[in-house]
This record gives structure tokens, sequence and C-alpha cells, in this order.
């Protein structure tokens, strides 16, 4: 499962994985222009006093190995391993960089990512596009650090300047060999003032206002680098750029809209509020070999004689000890003997395989909850799934994100709920304002602990709530229930006037503290 | 034109027999003697010389059982070329045999090569439940075959312990050959006064082998459909 990154996102580096030995890829690209990629290790003043932790291309690795430039590969431009409890303790943080050498700004550099993998798995990538710089030269583009244990930080900030100045900037001394690489570049914009103190630009990475660039990233025309193939070839596999490795999973292109990541800066923590989705949305998962759009894309190296086994390897289910596990972006296997034995009430029709003994009953909203259900189109038509066993969960191909309550509150249409744990409390809730067809718009609202399973059409864009956020009542999925909804109908006469209209233009705006969230999805109903 | 935003799209160069282009394309490599099996209609560009026979007379009397019988809904394709099939953006999945056999579900079968043996099975015992009649495909030998499936698909182990694997007979796509089927109702009295759970019937799967479902129950043949 490969966490999504967006700027200014940090977690441990234990809550990605366990291990300490971590590839980490960068892929950065743009018509025309060539980069540096390259590694500062800095101390806890943010300098690189050791030039010995300096790693790019004319010192590949640092004395006692522990970082190591280990080049292109697996559709990464440049790639370095870490091996986290060798790094020296005067070494506090590693700074990953990209430059341009020669001419070029960062605003011409195509989609691309700095990833982690570790044991052969991708745990953590953010992704970028030069839509969100300008005539920088350099980026710095994610950090790992020691701040009582290793974290890593997404930073994404842009630099004026070259390698040079971006050296001399942690403290550096630039070499000979430093300027032949990139030459200096003073002119032009004003380059970035190192402060005397030596407080390196990485943390300021917190500030810009939310709603800049908006621009979507273009679409991912590497997709069809990805090989094709099931089952070993018959002809050697050579295909170009596509180098195969063991370890490394194989590239995953930038996918072509990440939600939320346009928001420059969410407010506060790595998640959007309490809720957590159990995973970042648009990222699919497959038996195996996690995060990768095309599962079907990769030979697998050293697999023997492929067959049948070999063609379905990367579909096979993934068991996990946890009561809901997501088997790929739009299926979800149901434990029904962990949490207690309770018992997970679904949409009726929804379950498409299980073992086990399970049984279905019908969950009938009772006689009140029949008569409003009725009366505010918030009815669902449950079943309730009881027993010991494994239910797999899916819905006409709809994506499906889990979200975690843990004794907070979330709003979701009902059409959007596929299952949830029978311990949460739902009821209608009424949203009231002026120039509603209907007078009011209803919604279900869960709370209690458990897991709610959320399902949407394509990839969902999850927005943190600011004063300025809007979304459309139609592709609204759901919300956290701490936000306040408002109505912002926009009435206009001549579209109201006719009769036969619905006036479907009533926008929903939200308002909340900082950490509150909203799913949109690409689909009006 | 700018050709930058497409020019990603190109066909990769062919290293297979069969290969997916993107997730829902298939991509196939035909050479004169390797014919090849597809869904009628599913084609959707071919380069090169590549002729097209809609119910040969081969496939004609081996799906005798095919649903109504009104023709199977099969092309015999042959020349040489590449040919691209897809079904409605369905995901799909090659599967290159050796020496094995796979039953496919009807609709989720796209194309195979001509030389493997095959034949049309009913599902006993549950071809009167299933609106389209469910019935499927079984492939045996060393070849290829490319199934689709509504979404990425999962695979289940089944018969590992005491219990059955339960389907839903619309989200089946492919197990393996050797599983025991049959028809389990969990039909109650219940679900005539509207009160189910709208899971009125499973196929039980038990033995050593592999079940494939796809995140869908939209088993809807749509190359059919079509006409």
């Amino acid at each position: 499962m490969a966490r999504e990154f967006q700027r200014g996102h940090k977690a441990k580096i234990s809550d990605l994985t366990a291990g300490t030995d971590l590839y980490i890829g960068v892929q950065i690209a743009g018509p025309g222009l060539s980069f540096d990629i390259s590694c500062f290790g800095l101390d806890e003043k943010e300098q690189l006093s050791d030039d010995s932790y300096f790693i790019f291309f004319n010192q590949p690795k640092s004395p006692e190995e522990s970082i190591q430039q280990l080049g292109a590969q697996a559709g990464d431009s440049e790639s370095f391993r870490v091996t986290l409890d060798r790094i020296p303790p005067k070494i506090r943080k590693l700074s990953f960089t990209a430059t341009i050498d020669g001419n070029g700004q960062m605003s011409q550099v195509g989609p691309g990512y700095i990833r982690i993998v570790a044991g052969g798995e991708e745990v953590a990538r953010y992704t970028f596009t030069g839509a969100e710089f300008s005539t920088e030269r350099a980026v710095m583009l994610a950090d790992v650090y020691l701040k009582d244990v290793w974290r890593f930080a997404a930073v994404g900030q842009g630099f004026d300047g070259g390698l040079d100045a971006l050296l001399r900037n942690f403290g550096g001394e630039v070499a000979e060999e430093a300027p032949a690489a990139a030459p200096p570049q003073q002119a032009g914009a004003p380059g970035f003032a190192p402060p005397p103190g030596g407080a390196a630009p990485a943390p300021s990475f917190g500030a810009p206002a939310a709603g800049q660039g908006f621009t979507p990233p273009p679409g991912n025309p590497s997709i069809h680098q990805q090989q094709t193939m099931i089952a070993p070839l018959v002809t050697p596999p050579q295909a170009p750029g596509q180098p195969q490795f063991g370890q490394v999973p194989p590239p995953q292109p930038p996918p072509g809209q990440v939600p939320g990541q346009q928001f420059g800066q969410p407010p506060g923590p790595p998640q959007y509020g309490q809720p957590q989705f159990g995973q970042p949305p648009g990222q699919p998962q497959f038996g195996q070999v996690p995060g990768q759009p095309a599962p079907y894309g990769q030979p697998q190296a050293g697999q023997p004689a492929g067959g049948i086994s070999g063609a379905m390897q990367k579909f096979r289910e993934t068991p996990t000890g946890q009561r809901w596990t997501q088997q790929n972006n739009k299926m979800m296997r149901a434990d029904l003997s962990q949490a207690g034995g309770q018992p997970v009430l679904a949409r009726q029709g929804s379950m498409v395989l299980y073992q086990g003994k399970v049984e279905y009953s019908y969950k009938g909203a009772g006689f009140a909850g029949r008569i409003v259900g009725g009366a505010t189109g918030q009815e669902m038509q449950l079943m309730r799934c009881t027993g010991q066993g494994q239910v797999f969960f899916a819905e006409n191909g709809a994506h499906l994100h889990p979200i975690e309550l843990q004794g907070d509150a979330i709003c979701v249409s009902s059409e959007n709920v596929l299952a949830f744990d029978e311990s949460l409390q739902y009821e209608v809730r009424r949203i009231e304002g002026h120039g509603i067809p209907g007078g009011a718009l209803f919604t279900m609202q869960f709370q209690g602990t458990g897991t709610i399973i959320v399902k949407t059409h394509g990839t969902p864009v999850v927005l943190p709530v600011t004063p300025t956020t809007y979304a459309d009542c139609n592709a609204i999925v759901a919300w956290s229930a701490a936000s306040q909804v408002i109505i912002s109908s926009q009435v206009r006469l001549r579209r109201n006037a006719y009769p036969g209209h619905s006036g479907e233009t009533v926008n929903l705006q939200f308002r909340g503290a900082p950490g509150n969230f909203i799913v949109v999805q690409p689909y009006e109903v | 034109m700018d050709q930058q935003m497409i020019a990603g799209y190109a066909p990769t160069p062919v290293s297979a027999r069969m290969e997916t282009h993107g997730s829902a394309m298939l991509k196939v490599a035909m050479q004169t003697g390797q014919d090849l099996f597809a869904r009628t209609g599913s084609m959707v560009a071919y380069e090169g010389f590549v002729q097209y026979e809609p119910n040969p007379p081969a496939v004609r009397q081996m799906a005798s059982q095919w649903l109504t019988g009104e023709g199977a809904p099969l092309m015999k394709c042959t020349g040489d070329g590449l040919l691209y099939l897809a079904d409605y953006g369905a995901d799909v999945v090659c599967v290159n045999l050796n020496n094995e056999s796979l039953s496919v579900n009807g609709t989720n079968l796209l194309a195979f090569d001509a030389h493997l043996q095959w034949g049309v099975e009913r599902v006993k015992g549950l071809a009167k439940f299933a609106g389209q009649g469910l019935f499927n495909v079984g492939v045996k030998g060393t070849g290829w075959v490319a199934i689709t499936s509504r979404g990425t698909p999962i695979v289940v182990d089944c018969g590992s312990g005491a219990d059955e694997t339960y389907v839903d007979p619309d989200a089946l796509v492919a197990w393996s050959s050797g599983l025991k089927m049959k028809a389990k109702r969990s039909f109650k009295a219940s679900s005539l006064i509207g009160r189910g759970s709208g899971e009125a019937f499973q196929i039980a799967f038990s033995g050593q082998g592999f079940v494939v479902v796809q995140p869908s129950e939209d088993s809807t043949d749509r190359l059919r459909a079509r006409g």
C-alpha cells in the first residue's frame, strides 16, 4: 500500500514500513531538460558540515555506504539506497533535491514523483508537476529526517539558482566540479538569500494559501511504457525503457489526477481530519504488488513458467488479520470473525464472494425508518451479514474507500454507502436552505466507532475545508460532520422561471475548523 | 498538430502473442497458421491482413449448446498483423496456459488460441437461475487465453478448509477446472414478501483451486447485447 503524500505531509518511516533499508526513487523529466538529482546529508543545524555526505553524480556514496546513489532504474530518473540504521548520528536530515542542468525552469517539468520502496513494495509516494513551480531552477523534493525517529516529509519547495546555489545554501563549499556541472546562474530572479544562521528553507512550506495551482496535472503518457504481459515471454523481454529489477516494483506512472494534491497546503496534520481514509483514494491495490495502476503489466523476474498461477498471482487476495481489508480499489473484504464478531450491514446484493458460514438476512429500517426514508430519499436497502467467515463486497466497479470512525461522525449520502459495521449509529440529517427544490437536502450521518465503506464513481477528490470550499450537491459524496454546510444557491430567474427545470444549481458551501474535509466524486448523480 | 500529448499511447513493440495495451485493450500478434477465436464484435482495430469469419462451422458444432443456439458469439480470426480487441472498457487479463486448463464464464471470455482444446459446458442446476443462462467455456492445452473483468479482479483460493467458497454468479469470472460446483440457495420465504437480503443464490466451489471474481455484479454481455 503506497501512501500518497501531498506537499507538506510528514510521516514516521516506521509507520510506512518496518524496514530501514530504503530505496528512494525520483522521477523527474521535462522536454529538453536534464537534471542532477542529489542527496544532502545535513547536520542538526541543517548544514552540510561534511562534504562526504553530499551524494551526487561525482560522489555516489557516503563513506560508510549508508547512502548510495544507484542511478536511473525501474522507471526512476535517479535512485538512492538509504540504510537508516547505518547513517552516523551527526547526520540528522537527508534532503533530496533535483536541479536543472543547463537552461530551463521548473515549470517546464512534467509530472514526476519521489517514492520510497521498502522490501520490494512501494510504501510512499509524493507526486508533483511543473505547474506547482515557476522560474525556479531547483526543487527540494523531500526530506528524510531524524526527529526522535526517522521521518519522511514531502517538501516540494522550489529554489532559485542551480546546484551550486543549493550547495551554498546548505553551507557547503562549491568544489571545482560543481560549477562545471551547473553553471552559475545569478541573472534573472533574485537569488534565494540563505539566512546567515543557516536555517534551511525547507520548513517554510507550510505557508501559502490554498487555492493556488489548480492546474490539473497533464495526463501521463508514459503509461504505455509499461509492459503489458503477464506470463514470462517466449522471447527475451528486453523491452526498451523498462528495465526489470527483482527488488523494485515497476514504476507507477503519476496518477492522472491526485486527489487533493492541487491544494498546496492542507491545514494542519497530514490527514484531513479525524476520520482517516484507510488509504489514499485513487491508489489501486492488487494482491501482492500494491500500488500499480496497470497490474498485469510486468513480467515478474525470476518467476517460474507462467501458466495460470503466474497470470493470477497479481490478483491474489491479500489476507490480513484485520476486519476490513481493501483487496483492490474496487473490492473490500470483511472478516466477520474479527472485532467481536459483530455483524456487518451492507447494501443488498453487494456481496460477490464469501467463505465460511455467513447468513444474509433482511435488515429493515423499522416503521419509523421507512417513513423517514421514504420522505427524505435517504433510504438504504440493507442486509445484515452475520456468522463466521470472510465476505467480499463490491458494487458495479465503484471505487471503495474505508473510513474508520473513532467516535466522530461523517455525513455520507445514502447512495454512496456500501457497507458499515453494525456498531455505528446512523440517522438522516437535514440541511436547510433556501432555494433547494423540495425545501431541504438530506444526508446520512454516521457516528460511533467502526468502519464505513464509501463508494464513489471514479477517483474522488478529498478537499480540506477552507473558507471558500464549494461542492456541487450532486457530486458530493461525504464530508466530516464537524463542518458546517451552507447552501449557496445561485438563483437565476431565467433558469428557474422555465417550467420543467428543476433548478439544479445548488452549491453547498462548507465551513469548518481546519482538519475537516469533503469528498467529491467525478460523477454527478 | 501537436502530438505530444498522445504520443505516449503508441503501441509497444510486440513481445508475445497476447499483451494488454493499457488495462482494457488486448493486442494480439496474428500469424498465419495461428488462428484465434475472439468474441464477435470485440475487434476495435487491426493492422495488417486479418480476416474474420463469424460463426465458423467448427464453432457452430462446439457451441451448439451455447444459449439459444442462435449462433455462437465467436469469430475466427486469421491472417498476419496486429489485432486489437476490447470489451467496452473491461479490464483484460492475458493468461498463458502451459498445458493447464481453465474454466471461463462465457461473457468474460475475450479471445483464445484456436489450437486450444475447448468446449462449452453448462453449469448444472444453475442455468435456470441466472438471467443470462450461466454457461462456461473450458479451455485446455498450451496457448493463450484473454479474459475480461469489469474492474480489477481478485483471485481467491478455495477449499483449504472445510467451508466452501460461495460466489455470486454475476461476479464470477473464471475458476480452475478441477473445482466442484454446486448451487446454493439462500432463499427464504421472507424474500417473497419483499424482505430478501438480495443474495438469493450462490455457486459453491469446493476442492483445490482458485476462483476469479470481478468487483461488479454487472454480467451483461455487452458485445452480445449490441447485436
